[in-house]
């Protein structure tokens, strides 16, 4: 993604709307292609950030196991 | 006098004499006054009526002495003892002796407890009216202070309780302690004097005055007006406890925080730390369930956004148009096909129909029809031709030629043509130019077949119509010609 990364919520709500629309149909070949890589892309989005917290948690996570060894 | 005296200079310096008459003078015209004070000391020579009386301000470090007799203290003031308020009529007085002021009193009163609380209460009225205790000028205390100025009598009761509990709670407090007396004459100034010393130390977060349970006068000092001023005063959030919980002195309502006893102060100005840790803990705890469990949360939205058919099965996009097209295709070739299949019927029907329209059949019957050569024209009537012109006749399975032999002229009834030779042989017979029923050619079937016989079937369409337009007029003709009463021959001839 060239520009500046969207918000979890943006992205979450975008893909959201992407699958509605797409549910809905009534668009042509080349928009519902469109949409669905519009889609992925989000998907993606999405999925990097929470990946993102995960790795967060994980390593505060770690980091408190340590002081609590050492 | 006074003002004979010349100025005073190094060469012409004052005798003692002289000042002390002028200051005993100047005092002497000072008047009768009413003096509210503490005893700090009271001095009974034996043997003497003349009583000493150092009378303190309560709430300064500042002091008069009083000069007064038995008798006058008998009257109002029996049993004065140190430490208690009095209040003397004197006048200010000069002892040239001694070069000493007092004041010497002709009446002292001891001031009761009643009336020093009635004192009490009006001091209240007054702080509370100006504010001194209201709510919102309530400082609060830090959370955890860094340091705490604590103001204390010596290794008293109150200082230990003070410093153990807190110490319990969060062993990692700092105090600084200022030990003053808490009760009696130097109490008030003293705490004045160490809550200003804290209050300066940056140090300090917070300020306890902390004294033990006494009687009602011993906690006088802490109801003091000038002490609940500097409480007040104090930039520093400051803490009372003064003894016991019913014990309610003025300072009490000044101070941010009212701790009933010492033993209650810990709980106010620290928190404990055990405590502390497992609320910590378990917040934590708690931090972490949430956070994690939202994360999960948002993981499954995701993944059910995801796994919803148009994402997680995308070639559909493409599917279901395909199957679309696939099935127009379908209809497109079973609508074409019934198309097809209709035409072919049409056309079987309409050839069926055609035939059955066609002459075709009439001349199978054994009809001819018969055209001039020259124009194609069908000949109708005897008067269309002449001798000579020649004629084409059409059988059912192929045309001849034939010539006319003899022009009509007998025959006045349309219809009744000129005679036609079909053949030279047949020349000399009246001819019939239309066509004559099939049983009737039946009997010209022996006779010689056409030399010029040439097979002539309707080879498309428009000649069958056009064939079907003349098959009417043979048929109307095929009554007329046994009218005639003329020797039934054919003039056509089937190869049959």
């Amino acid at each position: 993604m060239a520009k500046t990364e969207l918000s979890y919520e943006e992205a979450r709500g975008e893909l959201a709307t992407v699958v509605e629309r797409l549910e809905a149909g009534g668009t042509s070949l080349e928009e519902s292609l469109a949409l669905w890589e519009r889609g992925e892309e989000l998907a993606a989005v999405c999925q990097r950030w929470l990946d993102g917290a995960r790795t967060r948690l994980d390593q505060a996570r770690e980091r408190r196991a340590a002081e609590a060894g050492g | 006098m006074t003002e004979e005296t010349p100025r005073s200079s190094p060469e012409n310096p004052w005798p003692v004499r002289v000042v002390s008459q002028k200051i005993g003078s100047w005092i002497a015209r000072l008047g009768w006054i009413w003096v509210d004070g503490q005893v700090a000391q009271i001095t009974r020579r034996p043997g003497s009526n003349v009583v000493f009386i150092t009378l303190r301000d309560p709430s300064a470090d500042l002091s008069l002495s009083v000069t007064t007799n038995r008798d006058v203290l008998d009257l109002g003031a029996p049993a004065l003892a140190d430490g208690a308020r009095i209040l003397v009529h004197a006048k200010p007085e000069f002892y040239p002796a001694r070069g000493s002021l007092s004041l010497r009193a002709d009446e002292v009163r001891q001031v009761g407890l009643g009336e020093l609380l009635a004192r009490l209460e009006q001091l209240k009225k007054l702080l509370a009216a100006e504010g001194l205790f209201d709510p919102r000028r309530k400082r609060r205390l830090p959370f955890l202070p860094g340091r705490i100025g604590l103001i204390t009598g010596r290794a008293s009761a109150a200082e230990r309780d003070v410093l153990m509990n807190t110490g319990r709670r969060w062993p990692a407090v700092d105090f600084r302690v200022i030990n003053v007396a808490v009760q009696g004459t130097s109490a008030v100034p003293q705490m004045i004097d160490a809550i200003s010393v804290l209050d300066r130390d940056p140090t300090i977060d917070v300020i306890v005055l902390a004294r033990g349970g006494g009687s009602t006068e011993d906690l006088l000092p802490f109801s003091d007006e000038a002490l609940c001023r500097a409480v007040f005063a104090c930039t520093t959030p400051v803490v009372s406890a003064i003894g016991h919980e019913t014990d309610a002195p003025l300072v009490d309502y000044v101070a941010d925080v009212r701790a009933s006893t010492p033993t209650d102060v810990a709980k106010r100005i620290v928190p404990d730390l055990a405590e502390e840790i497992r609320v910590i803990a378990q917040a934590r705890a708690r931090m972490w369930r949430t956070v994690s469990g939202l994360v999960d949360r948002e993981q499954h939205r995701l993944d059910s956004l995801c796994s919803r058919p148009v994402l997680a099965r995308p070639e559909v996009i493409v599917d279901t148009r395909a199957a679309e097209v696939g099935s127009l295709t379908a209809r497109a070739e079973v609508v074409f096909g019934h198309r097809l299949d209709g035409a072919d019927r049409d056309i079987a029907h309409t050839t069926a129909r055609l035939r059955a329209l066609s002459p075709q059949a009439t001349l199978d019957r054994g009809y001819a029809i018969v055209h001039r050569a020259a124009d194609g024209q069908i000949v109708r009537t005897p008067d269309a031709v002449a001798a000579g012109d020649a004629l084409r006749i059409r059988l059912a399975a192929g045309d001849v030629a034939a010539s006319v032999t003899e022009p009509a002229a007998r025959e006045p009834a349309p219809g009744a043509g000129k005679t036609v030779a079909t053949d030279p042989a047949a020349a000399s017979e009246p001819a019939v130019n239309e066509a004559v029923p099939a049983d009737t050619s039946e009997t010209g079937a022996g006779e010689p077949a056409p030399s010029e016989a040439a097979v002539a079937i309707p080879a498309d369409p428009i000649a069958g119509e056009r064939s079907d337009a003349t098959a009417e007029p043979a048929g109307t003709t095929t009554e007329t010609t046994p009218a005639n009463g003329r020797p039934r021959r054919s003039a056509a001839r089937s190869k049959r």
